[in-house]
């Protein structure tokens, strides 16, 4: 995965690492792969390589390939000219790489898949920054709130992280509707907003809580009032949270689907999700396009979890395990 | 404390600031949320009818086909089906995603294979599904190959295509798809536990299956009851890989709750049955969610 | 410059009381200073004078201007915290700066006063550097500078050098003396460190359990402490304490506990007249056990006989920890004195320096006026 960003050395015995055992760990390692936590499990400098590491290592290998066979196996396909994949993409006697599947996909005269990412980033960006936004106000407003109503309209705020969306489905589109915000572009980016606004008032507001008390005291006593503190003060101390909200909102909402679905049906204004089941045909399925579809749907949220996988996997530790 | 004082201290208060943000999820949450409540208790032409919409669903076969279940092969219906889902994806999530932290902790190289492992969490479910469907497929899928390979020529096939195995290999799928977000929580929990904890075990003559077992366990519940709380509310909310992969077909052989309200709301336009869908899948995401919320704070 | 009251001030949170019916008034241009034991409640206290928190009942004047409902910027006071509280995304000159922002003064005011504080604290070349990027002497200093340039009729000290290291905080304890010698702005300065109190304030409240125990001047403070608390707080090593009774012996009132007896000077008379029987606590600071043999010998009803325990020697003074029949002294003689450990002593507590405590109230026997 050349995308990871981070670089981490592999897992090849350096000549250097088999010196002299340490003075009394003649007692054998416990087994590795049963997920001993012993410290003598790690591979110490100045330890002797031994059969249970290089299973573990070599275990682990196998379930990180076991795990990028599927991604492989689209990318091959996408890749790849039809003809050479009749009896398979793993088979590699013959590899021509063309990018013809993706010029089928992104040219495709009922879903046009270029048409669909142009959609999708149309979509997207206000739907990360416009709750990023509200969603930080909120989170501070709640933080420093001292009125009654903030706990049971906090404890709303969490319940409806369990409400799943076909429970809105109906009425919103109703709604939206009416307001003339169907197959609207600006209907679907309230929806995304509204919908992130639970989990990111959480999150930001349990960040915000990090940060050390006494700056704030100290930008009230130079003067600047609650809302001077959050865009002096607040905001620029929280960008790495700001960074891991922004992460996980921008998949999230790229990676929808089922509101795009009941918002949008106008053809050319569809999102790339919802074009990708237009793309399979009803008796033949032409995976050279599904997959080149398939591959650049996927591309962008790999991009950003590749530039921002730091806050990426923070925020989504964060967010769950506060 | 003047009554003056107190006055403007409400209107100072900075919960103002959570204004816009109330007001959006109040409109766009909150109140299309009630109003599908309400909708379930309604009939077509709007006259209450009390849980009538909830009785037909549930003797719906397209719900629940105990006729079915389980002697002969799906469907069961969608409730059978996000039940099912659950009782083989949970366990297996919570084993595979501690399994990969704890083997992935001491290994050269682990940061790339967590991302690898991670990237299903990134990929958009519409996709997931599709690459479900390639992976199954009885030319182009690898699973079959391998099969034949193995041998087992009977199961080399579309799986996604017979009743029997549609909903299977949706599962396994997304096993795949959902694995990372376990292993990348517990791996943080792990990176949480001290060593001298293991240290002092080890000096205290603990064999490594007790350390695991009374010192890693123990430590990383609060973990467990996210990665089991979250992994419930994604299997009753799966639609999207659904959707792409099997459309719950077969013959509804892989429908769930999340799909079948689609279909009655939008495509047969029976809002009232599709509501009182909706309200049954929010029923089992609420009682999760509170059920998660009081062991938590339980552990506070 | 301002005075600063406080009336009745109580601050409760929940069941707890912070502070307890609180009044001073602090003069224009004083260094006040509170100190006293970790929550004792004089951060608390700081912080209801800055605004930060609401006061449960009493007022809080500054300059003779209720300030109970004023919010803290409307307060003109500034604060220096104790972990500093600088804006880490800004540098230098922005964290003296924004205070000034904030209150919209003109750039080239600005300019002027960062630069003169800067110029006063020494930060003149580091202006364009992040908090992260200085040392804690450093940071410190930017965050007396942040302080300084809003030029406040108030200053409010939170424990501002305890971070500091030891040698560090010697030094910035000059400074910060010479600063108010020169800006003469009136300072609430809080503490725990009783050295500290001494060498700086013109005046010092001791606190403790939220409630005023004393409020004096440093020598006061040292030579008359109002109570067993403040008597043992204040002085390091700690004054000796020795619990005993009061016994009447030929016309005279005695001081008698195991080992120890000694007659009660007559600038105590007064105070003791009629609790003959009364079990008391003696106190006496480590310098009033006197060792010299001349000067024992003209003390002959305050003679103790004591054992050498420990010697610790400081290079100008030593430190003789003593057993006197069941009691443990710690007496502080000049370096020079030859003790060793095992020594049989004479020693004599410094009549005119005994300070004498009831037991049941804690308050000191108020001494006459000072004996010949």
């Amino acid at each position: 995965m050349g995308l990871v960003s981070q670089p981490a050395p592999y897992g090849r015995p350096a000549p250097g690492r088999q010196a002299t055992p340490h003075a009394g760990s003649t007692t054998p390692p416990p087994a590795a792969g049963r997920g001993t936590p012993s410290p003598a499990a790690r591979p110490l400098p100045g330890r002797r390589l031994r059969p249970a590491v290089i299973l573990r290592h070599t275990l682990a290998w196998l379930v990180g390939l076991l795990w990028i066979v599927p991604f492989l196996g689209i990318l091959m396909s996408a890749l790849r000219p039809q003809a050479e994949l009749i009896h398979g993409w793993w088979q590699l006697g013959q590899v021509t790489i063309s990018a013809e599947n993706f010029v089928r996909a992104w040219n495709h005269p009922t879903a046009p898949m270029g048409e669909g990412i142009r959609n999708s980033l149309l979509v997207v960006v206000p739907s990360t920054v416009l709750p990023l936004l509200i969603a930080s106000l909120a989170a501070y407003g709640f933080l420093r709130s001292r009125a009654r109503v903030r706990t049971p309209l906090f404890a709303l705020i969490i319940l409806l992280l369990a409400v799943p969306q076909q429970m809105v489905a109906i009425p919103l589109f109703r709604i939206l509707r009416d307001l003339g915000f169907i197959n609207s572009y600006a209907g679907l980016v309230v929806t995304h907003t509204a919908w992130a606004l639970p989990w990111m008032i959480m999150f930001l507001r349990n960040y915000f809580a990090t940060l050390p008390r006494e700056v704030e005291e100290a930008a009230l006593l130079d003067g600047a009032g609650r809302l001077q503190i959050f865009w002096h003060v607040i905001l620029p101390l929280s960008l790495p949270g700001l960074a891991s909200a922004a992460a996980l909102q921008l998949t999230w909402a790229w990676n929808d689907f089922f509101m795009a679905l009941i918002l949008l049906y106008e053809p050319t204004r569809l999102v790339a999700t919802q074009r990708i089941p237009l793309l399979r045909g009803q008796y033949h399925v032409d995976w050279g396009i599904l997959t080149a579809a398939s591959v650049l749907t996927i591309a962008v949220p790999i991009l950003v979890f590749a530039l921002l996988q730091r806050y990426y996997v923070r925020g989504l530790i964060g967010w769950t395990l506060k | 404390m003047d009554l003056r004082g107190a006055r403007a201290r409400l209107w100072a208060d900075p919960l103002l600031l959570a204004v816009p943000a109330l007001f959006l999820i109040l409109v766009l949450i909150v109140y299309p949320a009630l109003q599908t409540l309400g909708l379930s208790f309604l009939s077509k032409d709007g006259a209450f009818v009390g849980l009538k919409n909830f009785a037909d669903v549930l003797s719906d076969p397209e719900t629940l086909n105990l006729a079915r279940f389980p002697a002969h092969t799906p469907p069961w219906g969608s409730l059978v089906h996000n039940a099912i889902w659950i009782l083989l994806h949970l366990p297996l999530t919570v084993a595979i995603g501690l399994g990969l932290a704890i083997l992935l902790r001491d290994v050269r190289g682990s940061a790339i294979l967590r991302s690898i492992i991670f990237l299903g969490m990134v990929t958009p479910m519409i996709v997931g599904g599709v690459i479900i469907r390639f992976l199954f497929d009885e030319n182009a899928g690898i699973v079959n190959a391998f099969l034949r390979l193995a041998g087992l020529q009977a199961l080399a096939r579309s799986w996604t295509a017979y009743p029997d195995t549609a909903l299977l290999s949706l599962i396994l799928g997304s096993v795949w798809l959902w694995s990372g977000f376990a292993m990348v929580l517990y791996s943080a929990g792990l990176s949480t536990i001290p060593r001298d904890y293991y240290e002092a075990a080890s000096v205290d003559g603990a064999s490594p299956l007790q350390q695991f077992w009374y010192i890693t366990v123990p430590s990383l519940r609060p973990v467990t009851s996210v990665v089991v709380a979250m992994t419930i509310l994604w299997d009753l909310k799966i639609f999207d890989l659904v959707y792409t992969a099997t459309l719950g077909g077969p013959g509804g052989s892989s429908m769930v709750l999340a799909l079948q309200m689609y279909f009655y709301g939008f495509r047969a336009l029976r809002f009232n049955t599709a509501a009182a869908v909706a309200t049954v899948l929010s029923l089992f995401t609420l009682v999760v969610g509170i059920a998660f919320i009081r062991s938590s704070r339980r552990e506070e | 410059m301002a005075t600063v009251q406080l009336h009745h001030v109580t601050k409760q949170f929940g069941d707890v009381t912070a502070v307890h019916d609180f009044s001073l008034e602090i003069d224009d241009g004083e260094f006040l200073v509170l100190v006293g034991p970790s929550g004792c409640g004089k951060s608390t206290l700081l912080r209801v004078v800055a605004g930060l928190e609401e006061v449960t009942s009493g007022e809080i004047y500054i300059d003779d201007r209720l300030v109970n409902h004023v919010a803290p910027k409307d307060r003109d006071v500034a604060m220096v915290f104790q972990n500093y509280a600088l804006y880490p995304h800004m540098n230098v000159y922005d964290n003296l700066a924004f205070g000034l922002r904030m209150r919209r003064v003109a750039r080239d005011e600005i300019d002027r006063r960062v630069r003169q504080a800067a110029e006063i604290l020494g930060l003149a070349d580091l202006l364009r550097r992040r908090p992260a990027q200085l040392s804690g002497g450093q940071r410190q200093r930017v965050a007396l500078g942040r302080a300084i340039v809003r030029e406040p009729k108030v200053f409010l000290m939170d424990e501002p050098l305890s971070n500091l290291d030891a040698k560090l905080r010697v030094e910035m304890r000059t400074e910060l003396a010479r600063l108010h010698q020169r800006l003469r702005v009136t300072t609430i300065y809080v503490t725990h460190d009783q050295t500290e109190a001494m060498t700086m304030g013109s005046r010092i409240v001791v606190m403790k359990d939220g409630r005023i125990q004393q409020v004096a001047s440093p020598l006061e403070l040292y030579e008359q402490p109002a109570n067993l608390f403040v008597a043992g707080f204040i002085g390091s090593p700690p004054m000796n304490f020795v619990r005993g009774t009061l016994e009447p012996r030929d016309g005279d009132l005695w001081f008698a506990a195991a080992g120890i007896s000694i007659r009660v000077p007559g600038a105590l008379a007064g105070a003791t007249a009629g609790l003959g029987g009364h079990p008391i606590v003696l106190g006496v600071r480590p310098e009033d056990i006197l060792v010299d043999p001349e000067r024992v010998r003209v003390l002959p009803d305050h003679r103790v006989e004591a054992l050498v325990e420990v010697v610790e020697p400081l290079g100008a003074d030593a430190f003789v920890h003593l057993l006197a029949g069941e009691q443990r002294l710690t007496a502080r003689v000049p370096g020079r004195v030859k003790v060793r450990v095992g020594d049989r002593l004479t020693v004599a507590p410094d009549p005119d320096r005994i300070h004498l405590f009831d037991p049941a109230t804690e308050q000191a026997l108020s001494r006459a006026a000072t004996s010949p």
